[in-house]
């Protein structure tokens, strides 16, 4: 019983766990956005990046239209450059009161002369002071880029406020003009927020405002602003949910097995309580009534564990979200309702329908069968050319769905569950037929004991075969993801290698890995051009730009000393798609950007500028695994025209020949730090810090894999304790034989170690058949990436020996517990 | 009748077995004490649940007495450890059960040679012999079947080659033929009568069928935990003398 429910409630935490990490990550962006966005319906926003404040003094005068307030959002980190990351935001304290209640409104006590004087001043929540032992009146640096900045705390802000605390917790609200500066935006705004009338009669003053907008300016609804957080990681935390669901399959199995093993337990007891004229249908519901008892109780186990496990994976996918997408933080779990429910009836649900078989095989019976162990064995040897075919009809399934799902993820998880299902059916004859191979040589090698442990597993297939099938699901998930995983790393290997030619490249500190936007000084950017050793030096600026309605990256590059391989694109316009590209405009896009929004070459973009929407020809589409969300690349000679942003994000330098890169790299370290704190980093420890990212990213991957066998393991564990019943008598004639305890213990390990054989062995080409469905199906439909299918031998030995020792550490217990066997039993008549 | 002799293969003495249920105590056997000769054919009798089954487990080592002793020539059975008891059992018992208790994933001749096997490697000698045992039951032929593949009587008669394979010290056997019909129970019976009386072993019946007295050099019957002996030749008199101590 004690098993059973371990085995649902391990089931249950996974995917309560994995739930409850996507979903505080998404509540968590969502209140920091809202909590800033406050009560604006819309927002005024440039779609080339650049608004100028001017533009909300054009608003007020020349419109006249008051309900609106300026904003600047940013990021810093508190205390040293590579501190926490908090968030600014800078606001006019005069335009704010219908917004936001962060200046306490019309009643407030803050000194406006000093929030808004020429000591940068901030305000930030009571607890987070207390946290950084700081207090109202006491100054505490942050770092921007690289510059640090002293700031002054002018007051807390209010806690009587309808602001969520938890968003409060992360947030520093400065003066307009103290943020521009903190946040290198001279004369910038992020957003103007709006509260407009939403009544058909106020159309008029919406029409207005957008006939007057700016060319580069649009008018959004904020709730828009929500929406990217799930547009940004949908693929992820869909790929993340498929995991947690694939450890659920695994605990399907484990919890078919764990009730199988409870109605193996009964048998004797429901032999007799048919005996005695107790019904098929009374006792299909005492068996189902059990489960429904273990499922309870193990789901209400499961999701406190999961409670306990999303603690320990939110912390995984903050950092993915962080190193990938956008900075969020997230202080505690959201324990959504919802989700806890969602837990409950998982758990429950799949308890109940995997009863269903065990208490089909409990009443279908006569009742004198119900008493005879070896009946549920027949059956299954009964079985076999069904299962066989029901394998074959799943495959085709399988392959069905995944062809005719275009390009819904969801249903290529389903086509590919239908695949899986498909190798379970198989693994029973294919256990069958191993173990009977297997019986000879093991009888080599372990004479009586290896012959009866390969026996063992053939005479009790009903359980052995679902043990391995549990077994086999796992390992195969962590061969499959593990292959992908190394496909995908040589893949990003070999481009970070031609990608990366430069000896030495420099950025300012950012906030997100894979998305730096922010920038070099200029004077640091003219220091690093003019330092001696430094031959040739090319920029890249990162720009966040509205393109075809969209926000996305603008990668901005200076000619390349040499270009990339023509192999390094997917397609290009006929002719020299670089000089087009200097010279009129065009772009090209990733690989991604061209799946994603289903962008060819010859295609046109517009992009907003700072002349307004302007369109750009496609003019090549380029491999690129820096970001799953897709780039846009064009010349500087082009941005320069077209937008008004002389700065930099990064610059790629070649050494001068014969010269030593780490000294030129010293030499520049020495000739920025009095100017900006700078990223100064060698070829070669860029690629590192990009790859350790990208396993980084895989971490949270690596701990489902290992909760996916941690479930089979419970699962062979229970087989075991089932066999151990249903062998009793046959331990103990065995016994009574002259069979020592340590034989008996042998006997088991070998069994389950060769269960495990079967399992690791089974793994592998289904594993494989799942690598190449994760990378050319749910990669492509994902992310839209070319990976090159990348087989290590070493991931599929490992898969091998991962399943014999999970089987094998699950036989030690009833290892130990079955050669206690008493040989008594032998003796006792039926 | 088996005259040969006279030294005891197995002593017991002042043996007693008693289980605990709840606070009190239930003595199942009380002050036994008795002698086996090599080459004897002992019955002893009993009704269901009269302690038969208890004393086999306690003589094969499978169970440990409350107090008194089981000597094996040289060896004190109740001095020994769960493991070196085992050993014991392996080397020196075999025993025959009601239910046959063949090894379902075993061949007949793997069946046999099992308490061999679990001895290490199997010399060409003893495994000749096994077969020779095979053969003197009537199922040479058979060594390679599965036990499923075989009739009850078959597979007990499987089940008596497994007990001698080995050439044990005694034989033990639980009610051999009380899953068998009248016909396949004196065959069965015949067979295990020559092996005792032809081949010089000693075996040790515990049944509660009376037809299998005429076969036995004595007779013991177990009765409300004290044994008696009783005198097969004038058993309907049901003359009988107290061995309790």
């Amino acid at each position: 019983m004690a098993l059973s429910i371990l085995g649902v409630a391990v089931g249950v935490a996974v995917v309560v766990g994995i739930d409850l990490a996507n979903t505080s990550a998404r509540t968590a962006f969502k209140l920091s956005t809202e909590t800033v966005a406050g009560r604006a319906t819309h927002a005024l926003v440039a779609g080339n990046g650049q608004l100028s404040d001017s533009v909300f003094t054009s608003l007020r005068v020349d419109v006249g239209y008051r309900d609106s307030a300026p904003a600047i959002e940013g990021s810093v980190r508190m205390g040293a450059p590579d501190g926490q990351v908090v968030q600014v935001l800078g606001i006019d304290p005069l335009a704010e009161e219908p917004f936001r209640s962060f200046t306490g409104g019309p009643q407030s006590n803050l000194n406006l002369g000093r929030f808004m004087g020429q000591v940068p001043a901030v305000l930030l929540s009571e607890p987070t002071a207390s946290r950084l032992s700081l207090s109202e009146g006491s100054s505490f640096s942050v770092w921007k880029e690289g510059r640090e900045v002293e700031l002054v705390i002018e007051g807390f802000l209010p806690s009587d406020s309808d602001l969520d605390a938890a968003a409060l917790d992360n947030l520093l609200i400065t003066d307009i003009s103290t943020a521009q500066a903190l946040l290198a935006m001279p004369g910038e705004l992020t957003r103007i927020d709006l509260i407009l009338p939403d009544s058909p009669a106020d159309e008029a003053v919406i029409q207005e405002i957008k006939s007057w907008l700016p060319a580069n300016v649009e008018l959004r609804a904020a709730a828009t602003r929500t929406g990217t957080l799930d547009q940004m990681t949908r693929a992820f935390s869909l790929n993340l949910t498929a995991m947690s669901l694939l450890a659920l399959v695994v605990g399907m199995f484990l919890i078919y097995n764990t009730m199988t093993f409870s109605v193996v337990q009964r048998r004797p007891l429901l032999g007799r309580l048919r005996a005695v004229g107790v019904t098929r249908r009374e006792m299909v519901w005492m068996v189902l009534g059990e489960a429904a008892m273990i499922g309870t109780v193990g789901s209400i186990i499961g999701v406190a564990g999961g409670v306990l496990l999303g603690n320990a994976l939110v912390g995984l996918v903050t950092q993915t979200i962080n190193d990938l997408y956008f900075v969020v933080r997230i202080r505690e779990l959201d324990l959504s309702m919802w989700t806890l429910l969602k837990g409950m009836a998982v758990g429950l649900g799949s308890t109940i329908l995997s009863a269903l078989p065990p208490a089909r095989e409990a009443t279908r019976t006569s009742p004198s069968m119900v008493l005879k162990r070896s009946t549920s064995e027949s059956s299954t040897r009964e079985k076999i050319p069904s299962l066989l075919i029901a394998g074959l009809g799943l495959l085709v399934l399988g392959a069905a769905i995944l062809w005719l799902s275009g390009q819904s993820i969801a249903w290529s998880y389903l086509g590919i569950l239908a695949v899986i299902l498909a190798f379970a059916c198989w693994t029973p004859p294919l256990v069958l037929w191993g173990a009977r191979l297997m019986r000879p040589v093991l009888g080599r090698f372990f004479g009586i004991i290896g012959r009866m442990g390969a026996s063992g597993i053939e005479q009790s297939l009903s359980r052995s075969a679902i043990a391995v099938v549990a077994l086999t699901i796992a390992v195969s998930a962590t061969t499959g993801v593990g292959v992908m995983v190394d496909s995908f790393r040589t893949t990003v290997n070999t481009w970070l290698t031609y990608s990366l030619e430069a000896d030495i490249y420099i950025s300012p500190p950012g906030d997100v890995f894979r998305r730096n936007d922010a920038t070099i000084l200029k004077t640091a950017e003219e220091s690093i051009r003019t330092a001696p050793g430094v031959a040739e030096v090319y920029s890249v600026r990162t720009a966040r730009v509205t393109i075809d309605g969209r926000e996305s990256d603008l990668i901005v590059t200076e000619p390349r000393p040499r270009e990339l391989e023509p192999g390094r694109y997917k397609s290009r316009m006929s002719g020299d798609h670089r000089s087009a590209m200097r010279e009129r405009d065009v772009v090209m896009v990733s690989e991604p950007y061209a799946f994603l929004y289903n962008v060819d070459v010859g295609d046109t973009l517009e992009i907003v500028t700072k002349t307004g929407p302007t369109p750009f020809e496609v003019g090549a589409i380029y491999y690129d695994y820096a970001s799953d969300l897709g780039l846009v690349q064009m010349t500087r000679s082009r941005y320069d025209i077209h937008f008004d942003d002389p700065l930099v994000s990064g610059l790629a330098v070649y050494v001068e020949t014969g010269l030593d890169p780490s000294a030129i790299t010293e030499d520049l370290r020495t000739r920025t730090a009095s100017i900006q704190g700078l990223n100064i980093r060698s070829n070669r420890d860029l690629r590192q810090a990009s790859l350790d990212v990208f396993d980084q990213t895989f971490t949270v991957t690596t701990v489902l894999r290992l909760l996916a066998i941690l479930v089979a393991f419970v699962g062979v564990l229970t087989a075991l304790m089932a066999l151990q019943l249903e062998r009793s008598r046959e331990l103990a004639v065995l016994r009574a034989n002259g069979m020592t305890p340590g034989q008996v213990g042998r006997m088991i390990t070998v069994q389950t170690s060769s269960m495990g054989l079967l399992a690791g062995i089974l793994s592998v080409p289904l594993g494989l058949v799942l690598a190449w469905l994760l990378i050319y199906v749910i990669n492509q439909r994902s992310f839209g990436w070319t990976l090159q299918f990348q087989i290590d031998g070493a991931i599929l030995l490992q898969a091998v020996l991962l399943a014999i020792v999970a089987a094998a550490l699950a036989a030690i217990y009833p290892a130990i517990s079955m050669g206690k066997t008493n040989p008594t039993e032998a003796l006792r008549t039926e | 009748m088996n005259n040969l002799s006279n030294s005891p293969i197995l002593s017991v003495s002042d043996l007693s077995k008693s289980y605990q249920e709840g606070s009190k105590s239930r003595d199942v056997l009380q002050g036994l004490s008795f002698e086996i000769n090599r080459g004897e054919l002992i019955v002893l009798l009993g009704r269901s649940g009269s302690g038969k089954s208890t004393l086999l487990n306690m003589i094969s080592g499978m169970d440990a007495p409350t107090s008194g002793s089981i000597r094996f020539q040289n060896t004190d059975l109740t001095s020994l450890t769960e493991s070196q008891r085992t050993l014991f059992r392996r080397h020196s018992i075999g025993i025959i059960f009601q239910s046959f208790n063949l090894i379902p994933t075993l061949t007949v001749e793997e069946n046999i040679l099992l308490p061999l096997e679990l001895d290490g490697s199997v010399t060409p000698e003893q495994r000749k012999k096994a077969l020779d045992v095979l053969d003197e039951v009537g199922l040479g032929d058979r060594n390679r079947s599965f036990p499923d593949l075989l009739s009850g009587g078959e597979q007990q008669r499987v089940a008596i080659a497994r007990a001698l394979a080995h050439d044990p010290m005694l034989i033990l056997a639980d009610e051999p033929t009380g899953n068998l019909d009248f016909r396949t129970a004196e065959v069965v019976m015949t067979i295990l009568e020559r092996i005792v009386h032809d081949k010089e072993r000693t075996m040790l019946i515990a049944t509660h069928d009376r037809d299998i007295i005429g076969l036995a050099d004595r007779v013991l019957e177990l009765r409300e935990g004290v044994l008696h002996e009783i005198d097969p030749t004038s058993y309907a008199t049901h003359q009988s003398g107290s061995l309790a101590g």
